[in-house]
C-alpha cells in the first residue's frame, strides 16, 4: 500500500491543476446544493484529506452497486477519488483473494482504528442462523458486527443494503434484512437505489472527505442532496401528468408522444432519487425517458408494492374475496336484524288483546 | 412509505369490507320487513306498480315547478356538487385506474386540471351546505351529529384529494395516503349515517311512486 | 341517531285521555308504534337527509315560519322507536344507547306537533327529493298517540262519541227522523233502510246536521238517475274519525260498519259523501281489513258526479261565470281525483281560474286531519288560512267551490274569523241544482 499522501498532492503529481481540482469541487457543491462559497472550503479541505481507508463489504448483493459507480463515461474525477481512496476490501477489485484478502481487511481495520469508512452492498440474511450468504466461512452478520465495531461511519449503498431491498421480498425467505438494522451506535448512511446512482454515492464521499462529516440526511438516512426531491419534482414528462395525459400502453400513442407514465405504474410521485435531473449513464437518460415507468427502486419494499405495473392510484390488495365474504355476512347480518324486528312486532300484536 | 402501503392495502381491504357488509345489513335489514299488502283495486288505467316506482325516482330528480323557487338552493347547490363529486371520482384518470383495479371497467378520462376546477367548486358548493345547516332555522332543528359527520366524511376526500393533486402542505406520499385514508373512512362510515341515501332514494321514491300510482296520483 | 333536538322550554298544554300511569302510556306508544313499520315506513324512517325541503311545502310552515313545523320534524318520536326497536341495528342501537328512549313528557310535547299543526294533507311528500311520505307516516304515528291517551280532548270527545253512536254527528237511530225532515225541507225522497238496493250512500257528519241540503242534492241526482239507492242506519257517516284520530279500532269498526252494510243489502256500489278523509278510509284502506279485494265498488260524490257527466247520464246547465276551484287533499292529491272536479266545471259551463298552487301542489284548507275540530288549534289556523284566502282572491274569480264539507267548514270558519265575504260553494249542490230536465 502507498504511503498517506495528502489528495492535493497526489493530484499534482498526476498532473490535475488547482483550477482544475477547484472546478470539480464546484461542481460536487452544487450538485450537493451547497452555497458556492463552500466550494473553496471543500477545495481545501480535500486537498488536505489524508486518504481515507474504505473497507467495502459485498454481503447479499448482486454487485449492481459496484457496477454503477465504476461506470465512467469522460475523464471525470470519481475514479480519481478511486484512487486516492484506500479501498482496502472489495472483492469485484481487489487483486487478492481467499485469506490474503481477509488478512488485507483485518490489517486495515488494525491500522485505521476509528477511523476507516465502512460501505457495505447488499442486505444481510439473518434466517437459520444467517447461513445463506457466508463469506471465508463467516456469516454476514458477522463479518458485518466485527467489521463496523471500530469504524468512523458506515455507508449501506444500494436498497439492499439501505432497506433490505429484493432479497426482502415476500416472502422473504431469508430473513434478508438492513444495515441499519443490525449496526448501531455508529453513524449510518443509505444510499439505496437499484443501483444507486454514481453522483450519489460519489458525492456522498467527498463530502466526508472533504468536511469530515455526514451530509443532511432525511429520515431514512438518505443524503438530502441526492434523495430530497421526488423523480415527479423533476420529471420532464410532469406537464402531461397535469393535464392528464397519460400512455395507455406500451407503444401506444401516448407512449410514442411521450406521454405521462402514470397509468403503467410510474412510481416516480413517491421516489426520492436524482434520476429525474442527474440522469444515468452520464446524463443520457433515465427510465422515464426510455418509456418505462419509475419502478421506484430507491424506496423501501419496491419489490411488495402491488407490483411495477400497478398504478400508485390503485389498491394493492385483492378485495374480490374480501367483498365476497363481506357481502355473506352483511346480507345475513340483515336478514336476522329483519327477523328480529318482525319477531318484536309479533309479539307486541300477541300483547295486544 | 408506510403510511401509503397501509392505505393502499391494510385500510382500503378493512374499508372495504365495512362498506359492503354495513350497507348489505342495512338494506336487507330493511327490505325484508313485513310487506303490508294494498287490497284496494288500483285507479283505472294505472300503470303497473314497478313502472310508478320507476316514474318516482326519475321525477323526483328535480322538484315540481311549484316548489323549484322555494326549494332552489337546496336543489342547486346539492346538484352542483353531487355532479361535481360525480364527474371528478369517475373523471379524474387516477380515480379510473382505482375502478378498473377493483371492476376491471375503464373509459376515457377528463382533463386533469379540469377535474381540478370542478373539484374547487365541488368543495365550495359543500362548504356552501355547510354554512346553510348551520345558519338555518330548519336545518339547524333537523340536523344531528351523523349529519355533521357524513358532511365531514364527505368533505375530506374532497380536501385531501385537492391537495394531493397539487402536491400542497406534504410530501406526496403522505398526501395520496390520507386521500386514500380518508375515502376508506368515507366507506368506513357510509352505510351507518344519511350517507346512505345513495341506495335508499331509489327504493323510498319507489314506494311512493307505486303507493300513488296505484292511486292514481302522479308524484 | 341523538336524541331529539330540545325546543324552547315552555311546554304547550297537552290532553290526556284515561288513567294509565306514564310508563303504561309511553310502553303502549312504543307497542303501537313497532306495529307500524313495515317495509316502506322503514324504508322512509331510513331516507330522510335533512334537506328541509319539507318545511317549504308545509303551510303551517309557510304561514308561521316557525321551524318546529318542518314536516319530518313532526315524526322525530316516531323516528327514535323505529332506530330502537325495527331498525337494521335496533340491537346495538339500544345496546349502546345510540338513541335514547322516549320520555312521557316527549310524547306530551309531541301532541302539539302531531295533532294541531298537520293536516296529514301530504304536500310535503310531494316535495321529499327522498319520496318519504311523511302525511302517511304521521297517521301511522297518530295510532300510538291514540293507545297512550295523548289525543286533544276534542277530538277524543269526538271518537267516544262515534264509538257509541257510529258516527261523532249523530246516533244511527235518529237518522230516519233526520232523512224524513230533510226529505220534507226540500221535497225530494231520501230511502231509509230498504233492505236491498244497488247505491248505499253515505254522508259526512255536517250534512246531517245543518247542512242536510246535500243530501237533498244526492237524492236529487240519484232519483234521476233511477237507480235503486238507499241509505242506512247500520252504516251511514263515511267520515271515520278513527282514520283522523289514530284510533285503528274505532276506524275498523266504522269502516266495517259501511261494507257489511253494503253487502248486507246486496249493494254494489257505496257512494262516499263529498269528504276528504271517507275517501282515504273507504277507497284505499276498506280492503285491509278484510285481507282481501272487496265486492264493492267504492266511489267518491266528486268522481260520481263527473262519470255521471261523462257518459250523459245526468246534463248540467250552462252556468258560466269564472269560478276557482279548492282541491281537497285527501281527494286530490292523496287520492287521484284531479281531474273529476274540473270535468264538472266544465260542463258547467264554468271559466276555471286555477289558484297559483292547485291540483296535487294546492294548499291544504288547513283544518283537515281533525285540526278543524280541534279548537285549541284555532289560532294556528287561523294564521294558515291567509294563505288560502290570499290565493283564493288573486284568481278575482266569482264562484269559488269545493267538494269536501270539511274544507267547508273551514273555510266558513276562517271567512268569519277574517271577515271576509266570500261564500263557499259545494260541488255536489252547483250540479244539483243546475241539473237540466
Amino acid at each position: 500500500m502507498p504511503e498517506a499522501m495528502l489528495l492535493g498532492d497526489l493530484l499534482r503529481q498526476m498532473g490535475i491543476s488547482r483550477r482544475a481540482f477547484l472546478k470539480y469541487a464546484s461542481y460536487m457543491a452544487s450538485l450537493m446544493a451547497l452555497p458556492p462559497s463552500v466550494a473553496g472550503v471543500m477545495a481545501d479541505g480535500l486537498a488536505k484529506a489524508r486518504r481515507q481507508a474504505v473497507i467495502w463489504l459485498s454481503l447479499q448483493e448482486c454487485t449492481g452497486c459496484t457496477e454503477s459507480l465504476t461506470r465512467s463515461f469522460s475523464p471525470s474525477l470519481e475514479d480519481l477519488i478511486f484512487d486516492f481512496i484506500s479501498l482496502d476490501y472489495h472483492h469485484t477489485l481487489q487483486a487478492a483473494s481467499g485469506e490474503a484478502a481477509e488478512a488485507a481487511r483485518r490489517q486495515s481495520m488494525r491500522e485505521n482504528r476509528g477511523k476507516y469508512l465502512v460501505v457495505v452492498d447488499g442486505s444481510v440474511p439473518t434466517a437459520d442462523g444467517g447461513v445463506y450468504s457466508v463469506i471465508a466461512g463467516r456469516t454476514n452478520m458477522d463479518m458485518l458486527a466485527e467489521t463496523v465495531e471500530h469504524a468512523a461511519a458506515v455507508i449501506a449503498v444500494g436498497t439492499c443494503a439501505s432497506f433490505g431491498g429484493l432479497p426482502q421480498a415476500d416472502p422473504n425467505p431469508t430473513g434478508a434484512v438492513a444495515i441499519t438494522k443490525l449496526v448501531s451506535g455508529k453513524p449510518v448512511i443509505n444510499i439505496p437505489g437499484c443501483p444507486p446512482m454514481p453522483q450519489a454515492m460519489a458525492g456522498t464521499i467527498t463530502h466526508f472527505l472533504s468536511f469530515g462529516t455526514l451530509p443532511e440526511l432525511d429520515a431514512l438516512q438518505r443524503p438530502r442532496a441526492f434523495f430530497g426531491e421526488t423523480i415527479h419534482d423533476r420529471c420532464y414528462r410532469r406537464s402531461f401528468y397535469e393535464r392528464g395525459m397519460f400512455a395507455k400502453s406500451f407503444d401506444d400513442e401516448g407512449a410514442r408522444q411521450g406521454w405521462c407514465l402514470y397509468e403503467l405504474g410510474c412510481k416516480g410521485p413517491v421516489t426520492y432519487n436524482a434520476c429525474a435531473s442527474l440522469k444515468w449513464n452520464g446524463g443520457v437518460s433515465f427510465p422515464i425517458q426510455s418509456g418505462h415507468g419509475c419502478i421506484g427502486c430507491s424506496e423501501p419494499r419496491f419489490w411488495d408494492r402491488g407490483g411495477l405495473y400497478r398504478p400508485l392510484s390503485a389498491g394493492t390488495t385483492d378485495v374480490g374475496k374480501v367483498i365476497g365474504i363481506a357481502a355473506a355476512a352483511g346480507a345475513a347480518l340483515g336478514a336476522g336484524a329483519a327477523a328480529l324486528a318482525r319477531q318484536r312486532r309479533a309479539s307486541t300484536s300477541a300483547k295486544e288483546a | 412509505m408506510e403510511l401509503l402501503d397501509f392505505a393502499r392495502g391494510t385500510a382500503l381491504a378493512i374499508a372495504f369490507a365495512v362498506f359492503v357488509a354495513g350497507t348489505l345489513w342495512r338494506l336487507a335489514g330493511v327490505l325484508l320487513l313485513p310487506r303490508i299488502r294494498d287490497f284496494s283495486p288500483a285507479r283505472e288505467g294505472a300503470p303497473p306498480a314497478m313502472l310508478g316506482a320507476v316514474r318516482a325516482v326519475l321525477r323526483r330528480m328535480w322538484p315540481r315547478k311549484e316548489f323549484v323557487q322555494a326549494t332552489m338552493f337546496a336543489t342547486i347547490n346539492s346538484y352542483v356538487f353531487h355532479i361535481g363529486l360525480a364527474l371528478v371520482v369517475f373523471g379524474l384518470a387516477p380515480h379510473i385506474l382505482f375502478i378498473r383495479n377493483l371492476t376491471g371497467l375503464a373509459w376515457p378520462a377528463l382533463p386533469s386540471n379540469l377535474v381540478f376546477g370542478i373539484g374547487v367548486i365541488t368543495l365550495a358548493a359543500l362548504v356552501g351546505a355547510l354554512a346553510r345547516r348551520l345558519v338555518h332555522p330548519v336545518l339547524r332543528l333537523l340536523s344531528h351529529t351523523g349529519d355533521y359527520l357524513s358532511w365531514l366524511m364527505t368533505v375530506l376526500p374532497v380536501i385531501t384529494g385537492l391537495l394531493a393533486t397539487s402536491h400542497l402542505g406534504a410530501r406526496y406520499e403522505t398526501l395520496l395516503a390520507v386521500h386514500i385514508l380518508s375515502v376508506a373512512a368515507l366507506l368506513v362510515w357510509f352505510p351507518f349515517g344519511k350517507l346512505m341515501h345513495a341506495v335508499l332514494f331509489a327504493f323510498s321514491r319507489g314506494a311512493t311512486g307505486m303507493r300513488f300510482s296505484h292511486r292514481g296520483v302522479n308524484v | 341517531m341523538s336524541a331529539v333536538s330540545t325546543a324552547r322550554p315552555a311546554h304547550p298544554a297537552y290532553d290526556q285521555q284515561g288513567e294509565q300511569s306514564d310508563e303504561t302510556r309511553v310502553d303502549a306508544a312504543m307497542r303501537s308504534f313497532v306495529r307500524e313499520f313495515g317495509v316502506t315506513a322503514a324504508l322512509h324512517m331510513e331516507s330522510c337527509v335533512r334537506c328541509g325541503m319539507c318545511a317549504e311545502a308545509c303551510h303551517f310552515y309557510v304561514a308561521t315560519g316557525e321551524a318546529k313545523h318542518t314536516p319530518i320534524h313532526k315524526l322525530e318520536p316516531f323516528r327514535r322507536a323505529y332506530l330502537r326497536e325495527a331498525g337494521p341495528f335496533a340491537p346495538l342501537v339500544r345496546g349502546l344507547g345510540i338513541v335514547k328512549k322516549l320520555r312521557i313528557d316527549e310524547l306530551q310535547k309531541w301532541q302539539e306537533l302531531i295533532y294541531d299543526s298537520c293536516t296529514m294533507c301530504g304536500r310535503c311528500t310531494m316535495v321529499c327529493p327522498m319520496g318519504i311520505d311523511i302525511a302517511e307516516l304521521v297517521k301511522e304515528a297518530r295510532h300510538g298517540m291514540f293507545k297512550a291517551g295523548l289525543v286533544p280532548d276534542r277530538l277524543a270527545l269526538m271518537d267516544r262519541a262515534a264509538q257509541k253512536w257510529g258516527s261523532p254527528a249523530t246516533p244511527g237511530e235518529d237518522l230516519p227522523d233526520i232523512l224524513a225532515e230533510a226529505a220534507k225541507q226540500y221535497g225530494v225522497d231520501i230511502p231509509c233502510d230498504l233492505p236491498q238496493a244497488d247505491i248505499l250512500v253515505t254522508a259526512a257528519p255536517a250534512e246531517l246536521g245543518e247542512h242536510t241540503k246535500a243530501l237533498a242534492s244526492a237524492a236529487k241526482i240519484l232519483k234521476r238517475l233511477g237507480v235503486k239507492w238507499t241509505m242506512h242506519q247500520g252504516g251511514f257517516d263515511a267520515s271515520n274519525i278513527g282514520f283522523n284520530n289514530g284510533d285503528l279500532a274505532l276506524q275498523e269498526r266504522l269502516t266495517r260498519a259501511i261494507i257489511d252494510t253494503a253487502l248486507k243489502i246486496g249493494a254494489k256500489t257505496v257512494l262516499l259523501p263529498e269528504c276528504g278523509h271517507a275517501y282515504g278510509a273507504a277507497r284505499w284502506e276498506a280492503a285491509k281489513w278484510y285481507g282481501k279485494a272487496l265486492p264493492v265498488r267504492i266511489v267518491h260524490m266528486t268522481e260520481f258526479l263527473a262519470e255521471l257527466i261523462e257518459s250523459k247520464r245526468i246534463q248540467v246547465k250552462n252556468v258560466g261565470e269564472t269560478v276557482t276551484f279548492h282541491d281537497p287533499c285527501q281527494i286530490v292529491r292523496r287520492g287521484g281525483l284531479q281531474a273529476a272536479p274540473r270535468t264538472v266545471l266544465a260542463a258547467l259551463g264554468m271559466d276555471l281560474i286555477e289558484m297559483k298552487d292547485h291540483g296535487v301542489t294546492g294548499y291544504c284548507c288547513g283544518g283537515g286531519g281533525g285540526v278543524v275540530s280541534n279548537v285549541r288549534a284555532s289560532p294556528l289556523r287561523h294564521k294558515v288560512f291567509e294563505i288560502k284566502r290570499q290565493q283564493i282572491e288573486a284568481t278575482a274569480a266569482k264562484h269559488f267551490v269545493t267538494s269536501c264539507g270539511q274544507c267547508q267548514i273551514t273555510f266558513e270558519q276562517g271567512a268569519k274569523f277574517a271577515h271576509w265575504e266570500r261564500k263557499t260553494e259545494s260541488l255536489l249542490e252547483l250540479v244539483a241544482d243546475n241539473l237540466v230536465d
